[in-house]
């Protein structure tokens, strides 16, 4: 998941992206509106966190630029003014769910899930394709019940590919979406991340879960439960 | 100048310290160049006097010359009737006057009455003795019958008004004859009679100018002595000796008053709350940095102090929100505009689509037009949006949206009445205490600091002097009730 982070206060704005990384998000951070505008409209973003006091451009006019453009991705608002005049104006620009500053870490982690999952359209936090559970809050996988052991790549990978279940990835896409600008690619890499989903889900090859499309990419192929 | 003297008084609205502005009276008031409204009322009322009786003094004297002007001709006629009754006829069917005439003026020299005739041809045949020696020079007589009356003078320079009366005398027997009676009379008694009336009615009309302007003077004091009363009582309140203007104006100035007083209430009910507030904020804040203070020095572990930092963070968080919370409402400000509660219900409803997605709430609005609140918009909204999230929080899918307008036996004006229902699990009889204590969350895992209901109840019931009820609804789940 690529979240984008725009937040002026250097510090904060630090220990958001470290712990989005940590969490396993790909994660592009902009200390201002005009930047942060570009690095919307430019990166293939997933989900991005906006802080509305901003010191150039105001973070309210940001998302109404994004969505202007046709910029879907949902928006979380971070706002020090816990007014609800406030956040229904955050919210009447285009934002999808707002945070009131001063937040725990845990909270913000939450939200930004429960918006990723909702814009792919899943209304529950776990996952269901078939026999195959991916716990978002949890970060856990499981097959018919039983806990997969997924390294924080493979689960990146399979996360991905569930909430676009029946959707054609393409490689580039996918690795977009789990590394960072700057981090070194190859898509050897993600076949082999792929190989070895394949392998832990599906011991038995009995239930394909991931299919290759030739030349365009993969498609997680079970029928969505939720 | 000191302005400590002020401190611990009641909060006074202008604040100023008495002394301050007891200089400021002494001073004069600047001049702004704006006539004041007694002078521009007594200005006009004098143009419009003076213009009403200079026009009815013209007409008058006027009407009193044209009268006096008639009668003089008319006296004139009646002489040259008197003179014709009086004439003869001699043998030859010539005209004569006797010596002896009826009016005794004409007879005498110098009386200012004069009269002579004059043959067809022109030729003076007689003259009365008052006209010896005195020239006239009369108009001429246009037809037998009409009377030519001018106003013109003796060759002496006296004026007179002069009448000319052509007459055809028909003799029993003979041939008829004309003649030209003309008849002059000094103008002095005319003119006399004019000074007299113009004297008596200049006269007149002064006094009753005088009378009448003081009268008007009397009546504008006494029609804006309201006006003065209004200023006196506002430098009084500027100056701290008074909290409010009185209740016992005039119709037309009563709305005015009425909100003056109400606008200095608001004031001074928005100083008293900020500065209840700060202390509250003050006080608040001081426990949990003594915690801190105290666990810093101690010899807590770094797990310890850690528990304690978060605790006491958030607990500061909590008050500063709650407090920040309440003094950003703004309460009823007198000469707001009614705030349309549909728009405001669309807008929160909108937003809780949003961020209570997951849950994809039923809304159902019953809102009885007009629904309108008189207040400040961000209050409403701040109120409605917390009652609402606190509906999706925990409604399972539906919440229902009632507003209707209440007018309860003897009160003046119709109140807005909004009730908001969730088919949640609902409250228990506890809940309803502890909810609206500041600061208390039902459940610990959801979102929000629980402030929500206390700030709704500090709006609602401090501010606006409104309801607010909490209880068990049809749908199963809580029902929040406010009236505003």
């Amino acid at each position: 998941m690529r979240v984008l982070v725009i937040e002026d206060e250097a510090q904060l704005r630090e220990q958001i992206i470290a712990r989005l990384r940590a969490e396993g998000y790909a994660v592009d951070g902009a200390g201002d509106g005009s930047e942060g505008r570009y690095l919307g409209q430019e990166y293939p973003v997933d989900v991005a966190v906006v802080d509305l006091g901003l010191p150039d451009v105001s973070g309210m006019d940001v998302i109404r630029a994004w969505r202007g453009a046709g910029h879907n991705f949902p928006v979380l608002i971070l706002t020090a003014r816990s007014r609800w005049q406030d956040k229904v104006d955050g919210l009447e620009a285009g934002a999808d769910d707002y945070l009131v500053k001063p937040f725990q870490m845990e909270e913000l982690l939450a939200r930004l899930r429960a918006l990723v999952r909702r814009s792919a359209g899943w209304a529950e936090s776990v996952l269901r394709c078939g026999p195959i559970a991916l716990d978002t809050g949890r970060q856990q996988a499981s097959v018919h019940g039983e806990l997969v052991d997924l390294t924080a790549y493979e689960y990146k990978v399979l996360e991905y590919l569930m909430l676009h279940a029946g959707e054609v990835v393409s490689r580039g896409d996918l690795t977009e979406h789990i590394y960072e600008e700057d981090a070194e690619r190859d898509s050897n890499v993600l076949e082999v991340l792929v190989a070895r989903l394949r392998r832990k889900l599906d011991p038995d090859k009995c239930l394909n879960p991931v299919e290759t499309r030739r030349g365009r990419g993969y498609r997680f192929c079970l029928e969505r439960d939720g | 100048m000191g302005t400590s003297g002020n401190r611990h008084d009641e909060p006074s609205i202008l604040a100023r310290s008495p002394q301050a502005a007891h200089s400021d009276r002494g001073r004069a008031r600047p001049e702004t160049g704006v006539p004041s409204l007694s002078s521009r009322l007594m200005l006009a009322a004098s143009a419009v006097l003076a213009a009403f009786l200079g026009l009815t003094g013209l007409t008058l004297d006027n009407a009193f010359r044209e009268s006096a002007r008639a009668a003089a001709r008319d006296r004139l006629q009646a002489q040259v009737y008197l003179l014709l009754s009086a004439a003869e006829v001699d043998e030859r069917g010539a005209l004569r006057l006797p010596d002896k005439l009826p009016e005794a003026r004409l007879s005498s020299p110098a009386s200012g009455l004069f009269a002579e005739v004059l043959s067809e041809s022109g030729e003076r045949i007689w003259r009365s003795a008052s006209s010896l020696s005195v020239d006239i020079s009369y108009p001429p007589a246009a037809y037998i019958g009409e009377p030519a009356f001018v106003t013109t003078s003796t060759a002496s320079g006296t004026p007179v008004f002069a009448l000319s009366f052509g007459v055809i005398w028909e003799g029993e027997s003979g041939p008829s004859h004309r003649y030209l009676l003309r008849v002059a009379e000094s103008t002095e008694s005319f003119t006399d009679q004019i000074t007299k009336f113009r004297r008596s009615l200049w006269g007149w009309f002064t006094a009753a100018a005088v009378v009448l302007l003081v009268l008007q003077w009397l009546i504008l004091r006494w029609g804006l002595a309201p006006l003065r009363r209004v200023a006196q009582e506002v430098s009084d309140v500027e100056a701290g000796r008074r909290d409010a203007l009185g209740e016992e104006y005039p119709m037309e100035l009563r709305r005015l008053t009425a909100n003056l007083n109400a606008l200095l209430a608001h004031a001074r009910r928005q100083l008293q709350r900020y500065r209840n507030g700060l202390d509250d904020l003050a006080h608040s804040l001081k426990t949990p940095l003594a915690v801190l203070r105290v666990t810093g020095d101690g010899d807590a572990s770094v797990e310890e102090l850690r528990v304690t930092l978060r605790e006491q963070v958030d607990r500061m968080q909590r008050t500063v929100d709650y407090q920040l919370q309440r003094a950003a409402a703004s309460g009823r400000a007198p000469l707001s505009n009614p705030v349309d509660v549909v728009p405001v219900i669309d807008r929160l409803v909108g937003s809780m689509r949003k961020v209570y997605a997951d849950k994809s709430i039923e809304f159902d609005r019953q809102i009885e037009a007009p629904a309108r609140f008189r207040g400040d918009e961000a209050d409403l909204t701040e109120v409605l949006g917390n009652i609402l999230d606190n509906a999706c929080k925990w409604c399972d899918r539906r919440v229902a949206i009632e507003v209707r307008t209440v007018t309860r036996a003897g009160a003046a004006e119709p109140r807005l009445l909004v009730r908001i229902d969730d088919d949640g699990p609902g409250l228990a009889e506890t809940d309803v205490v502890t909810l609206l204590q500041r600061g208390v969350r039902a459940s610990p895992d959801r979102a929000g600091h629980g402030l929500g209901l206390a700030v709704v109840r500090e709006i609602v019931e401090d501010l606006y002097r409104g309801e607010l009820e909490l209880s068990n609804g049809p749908l199963g789940g809580a029902r929040v009730q406010i009236v505003l």
